[in-house]
């Protein structure tokens, strides 16, 4: 674990803008249609049901990092391959988040370039972020944090000037039945992005004032899926339920398709802009946490020295993990969802929280009896 | 890899240098004998024809050789002449019959109607206050010396700042002098609390270097970090300000400055008044302050003249110009290069017209057109100032003008580069100029590669570096990043004057951190507000 120490503020901001990232990107929750917002908002509360459990976890080992505290509770072999499982899954999705941008950087603006060149000079300023540490980390993001609402703001803005909102595209918004989206809500976009902060259990012994930490979690995650499920919504009424669902980003065909005053066109740029902050806060954490989880998990004295190995990994796999850009999206949303974030994000928490609640009922079962005894039954609290 | 071996070879011997001095470093004392004493300086000295020796004698039977010593140029003329040679030439204290191992006292205390007397008896000292302007009065069969203050000598004169212009506000800047620099705040802050110390740096130079700050004000730790990083320093010479400054910054491989520079007297004061710590270094008009944070060097002394909301617009024209002091360039070449959809239709027809007949790629246009200003720039500051007009003609007729007719730049690049230039010239701190006419460069190249997205990297790599860095321990980019909500009121934005009611929290000590008292906020006086009907005859309300 680094020496270091991060405010409330900015672990918020580090979560609100890690929740974006590539959330923006894809059509999110699209089978919700016109209720897609609807979705999106459900999963959320699941998602803060999920924080929660990471919650628990963290307050039984409230100094501890992820990695660390696996192997206090499964002992050290079986521990030790959780966390090396744990960071092989933060590296798994470092490079699906980078083959994304990557991806879309290609598509939408350099058909030319090579996919690799892209995701290394991507990944070379993520390497470059993460030798500085979770501090420098933390004040990035709260100047990136001032952009991004500026201009999501200013998106708003243009949108609503050059009148192209139109309300009935949001209606009926119960096409699904409510069933059928909470199914849907639980089933896929809980994980994506919401189940994802279970990074987070790697930086939460960072804050400086844990007993913030409830608020600043649920915060966190309620105000980055209100972003979400707004931007959702005005996609929606913007492009209708039917082109938002075919086009591969329809965020980008949202802004492609605002004009104001014959001037202020072509906002191509922009739509760049706000994505790769987004994400480049989101590969930048998967990789700080791959990092300091595999100098934790092998005793490496200086973690900075592994960003250069685990980018180039991290970049390797992004290439190699599917030959195309469909095989990519499919592979995300088939398999991924169902054999990589169930079992990382709610099963093998879940299972550690049982076990954690029993080993410390025992542990302090067996120090009550040691006090009472010590005392005679003069019970402190 | 020899020039390696080199440096480590040369750092040997240093080393063994140090200790030999450090073993012959024994205290030489002054012998007693005059012209044992005078053979003693003119050895040392190489009897360099400015240390002028002026014996004279006192006393009668017998009569007593007195010699006085000092540095031509260094002293005070009229006081050497007259309250030293004269004084004890004409004394009649002096003419009596005294006592040889009396001599010295009665020079002290009767004869030398100086400010400064000390006596002193090691070589060490006496040379020091000798090169430094003082007199030195040996008396012959005694082992001390008499040191009179007589500092002096030409200088220059206080004048108007040539840097760091303000329309309003004080015309004073800073001289080479630090006794009269010195001088200078004091007269600004009449407060006790303003505490100074001193100390000698440069092994041969022997620099005066004191820093300055005040009392309860400045946070301890800060002030201890810069003395040990000023005592760590251990160099044969300090020339200038930035001597020390390259000396003492927190981290070396930045294009950012994380020391401040200045020659005006009230920018320092302001900054010693937010708890920060001033470094004077003797032979230069540029006092370094620190810490320094990304947002100070937008700043200009004026802003805290001119009214809040003219200051604020002020400021955010200096971040646009920074802005574009950096990206200018860059934007343009990522445009015409790989975003041509981004131009609007009829602004693209007029540049692709012009961009017809260029035969260079937009990226080594610009960087042509940058290196061309910046030679242009380096020439027209280093030349002599008779050779300027010639400059310009060249550079606007010969480079303007007759570049873009034979097609080899296009003139929308000239445009961009003159205004770029334009922008990096209106940064306030000439400082953040030079390192936003660096990192352009970068920014031109990433452009040149693969357009925007390589701007965008780029930017990403330079707000990282920004959050990264620190001045003296406090975050560079503070108060934004880490956010401090009441030091934002002193950013891009420059709260009323009223409304200053602490000192930034990272600088300034936690316990004083009061600036003003409350309700500052001026108010019409009451009988100008809305007309109530309390109001009576004759009390000036009938206009």
């Amino acid at each position: 674990m680094e020496k270091a120490k991060i405010s409330g503020y900015q672990l918020f901001v580090l979560i609100f803008l890690f929740e974006m990232g590539s959330a923006l990107l894809v059509p999110l929750a699209g089978e919700g249609k016109q209720g897609a917002w609807l979705v999106i908002l459900i999963a959320m509360i699941g998602g803060i049901l999920l924080f929660f459990v990471y919650y628990a976890l963290f307050q039984y080992y409230p100094n501890q990092i992820l990695t660390e505290f696996v192997r206090s509770i499964l002992g050290n072999f079986l521990g030790r391959i959780v966390a090396f499982l744990y960071i092989l899954y933060f590296m798994y999705l470092a490079a699906r988040v980078l083959r994304d941008f990557g991806e879309t950087l290609l598509t939408v603006a350099y058909p030319h370039v090579p996919l690799f060149f892209a995701n290394a000079a991507f990944i070379l300023v993520v390497i470059y972020t993460v030798r500085k540490g979770i501090e420098v980390l933390a004040r990035t993001s709260e100047l990136f944090f001032v952009l991004e609402n500026v201009l999501f703001l200013t998106f708003i803005l243009l949108t609503i000037v050059s009148g192209m909102i139109h309300l009935n595209n949001l209606k009926p918004v119960l096409e699904i039945n409510g069933v059928e989206m909470v199914k849907m809500a639980f089933s896929k976009t809980i994980f994506f992005p919401f189940g994802e902060l279970i990074v987070f259990l790697m930086i939460f012994p960072y804050l400086n004032e844990p007993q913030r930490l409830k608020k600043i979690g649920v915060g966190g995650l309620a105000l980055s899926g209100i972003f979400l499920s707004f931007t959702m919504a005005v996609n929606i009424a913007v492009l209708g339920v039917d082109l938002t669902l075919r086009s591969q980003y329809p965020l980008l065909t949202l802004i492609q398709s605002i004009e104001v005053a014959g001037f202020l066109e072509r906002l191509d740029v922009y739509f760049l802009l706000k994505l790769m902050i987004g994400g480049f806060i989101k590969i930048t954490v998967f990789t700080y946490v791959a990092v300091t989880g595999t100098a934790n998990v092998f005793n490496v004295k200086q973690p900075s020295r592994l960003a250069y190995p685990v980018g180039f990994v991290i970049l390797l796999v992004s290439i190699v993990i599917a030959s195309s850009y469909s095989e990519h999206i499919q592979e995300g949303l088939s398999a991924v969802p169902v054999y990589i974030h169930l079992p990382f994000q709610v099963i093998i928490p879940l299972l550690l929280l049982i076990i954690a609640y029993f080993k410390n009922r025992k542990k302090s079962n067996k120090h009550q009896q040691h006090k009472t005894e010590l005392k005679g039954g003069v019970e402190g609290k | 890899m020899v020039s390696f071996f080199k440096q480590k070879r040369q750092m040997k011997q240093r080393d063994a240098k140090k200790e030999d001095q450090g073993q012959s470093k024994t205290v030489d004392y002054i012998e007693s004998s005059l012209s044992a004493n005078m053979e003693i300086v003119k050895q040392k000295t190489g009897d360099s024809p400015d240390i002028i020796i002026r014996t004279l004698k006192i006393s009668q039977d017998p009569e007593i050789k007195t010699t006085i010593v000092y540095v031509q140029g260094l002293i005070d003329n009229p006081s050497v002449t007259d309250f030293l040679i004269e004084s004890i030439m004409k004394n009649p204290h002096l003419s009596e019959k005294i006592l040889p191992q009396k001599a010295l006292e009665v020079i002290t205390e009767d004869v030398v109607s100086l400010g400064g007397v000390a006596t002193v008896n090691d070589w060490e000292k006496l040379f020091l206050s000798l090169l430094s302007g003082d007199s030195i009065i040996f008396v012959d069969g005694i082992n001390t010396a008499l040191v009179a203050s007589t500092k002096g000598g030409e200088r220059r004169s206080i004048q108007e700042p040539s840097t760091h212009l303000t329309v309003r506000g004080s015309r004073e800047g800073f001289t080479e002098s630090n006794v009269t620099n010195i001088a200078m705040l004091r007269r600004i802050i009449n407060s006790p609390d303003l505490w100074i110390e001193s100390m000698k740096i440069g092994t041969v130079t022997k620099t005066d270097v004191s820093i300055m700050y005040i009392n309860g004000i400045v946070k301890k730790e800060i002030v201890e970090e810069v003395k040990k990083r000023l005592k760590r320093i251990n160099i044969d010479s300090i020339l200038e300000s930035g001597y020390i400054e390259q000396l003492i910054e927190d981290q070396v491989m930045t294009p950012f400055p994380t020391l401040n520079h200045t020659e005006r007297p009230d920018m320092v004061a302001g900054n010693l008044l937010e708890g920060r710590v001033a470094i004077f270094v003797n032979g230069t008009p540029f006092v370094l302050v620190a810490p320094a944070l990304f947002v100070q060097f937008f700043q200009s002394v004026e802003d805290y003249y001119n009214r809040f909301d003219i200051a604020t617009a002020t400021r955010f024209l200096r971040i646009i110009v920074f802005i574009i002091s950096v990206v200018g360039p860059a934007l343009y070449v990522a445009a015409t290069t790989f975003h041509q959809e981004m131009i609007p239709t009829k602004l693209l027809v007029i540049v692709a017209a012009q961009r017809e007949t260029v035969p260079l790629p937009a990226v080594i246009e610009a960087l042509l057109m940058e290196i061309t200003f910046e030679i242009l720039r380096e020439a027209s500051l280093r030349m002599p100032k008779a050779v300027g007009s010639t400059m310009s003609i060249v550079g606007a007729l010969v480079i303007g003008q007759a570049a873009v007719q034979a097609g080899i730049v296009s003139p929308a690049m000239v445009i961009i580069v003159s205004i770029t230039a334009i922008a990096s010239f209106a940064t306030p701190s000439y400082s953040i100029a030079i390192s936003a006419r660096l990192v352009r460069f970068a920014f031109i190249l990433c452009a040149g590669i693969i357009g925007f997205y390589g701007m965008i990297l780029a930017f990403i790599i330079l707000i990282v570096h920004l959050c990264s860095l620190r001045s003296f321990g406090v975050p560079y980019m503070s108060p934004l990043a880490p956010l401090n909500t009441q030091g934002l009121g002193d950013t891009f934005f420059r709260r009323p004057m009223w409304a200053f009611k602490e000192r930034p929290k990272l600088i300034s000590s936690k316990n004083n951190l009061k600036r003003e008292g409350e309700n500052q906020r001026p108010l019409p006086p009451e009988s100008r507000g809305m007309k109530t009907s309390t109001e009576r005859k004759g009390d000036g309300n009938e206009s």
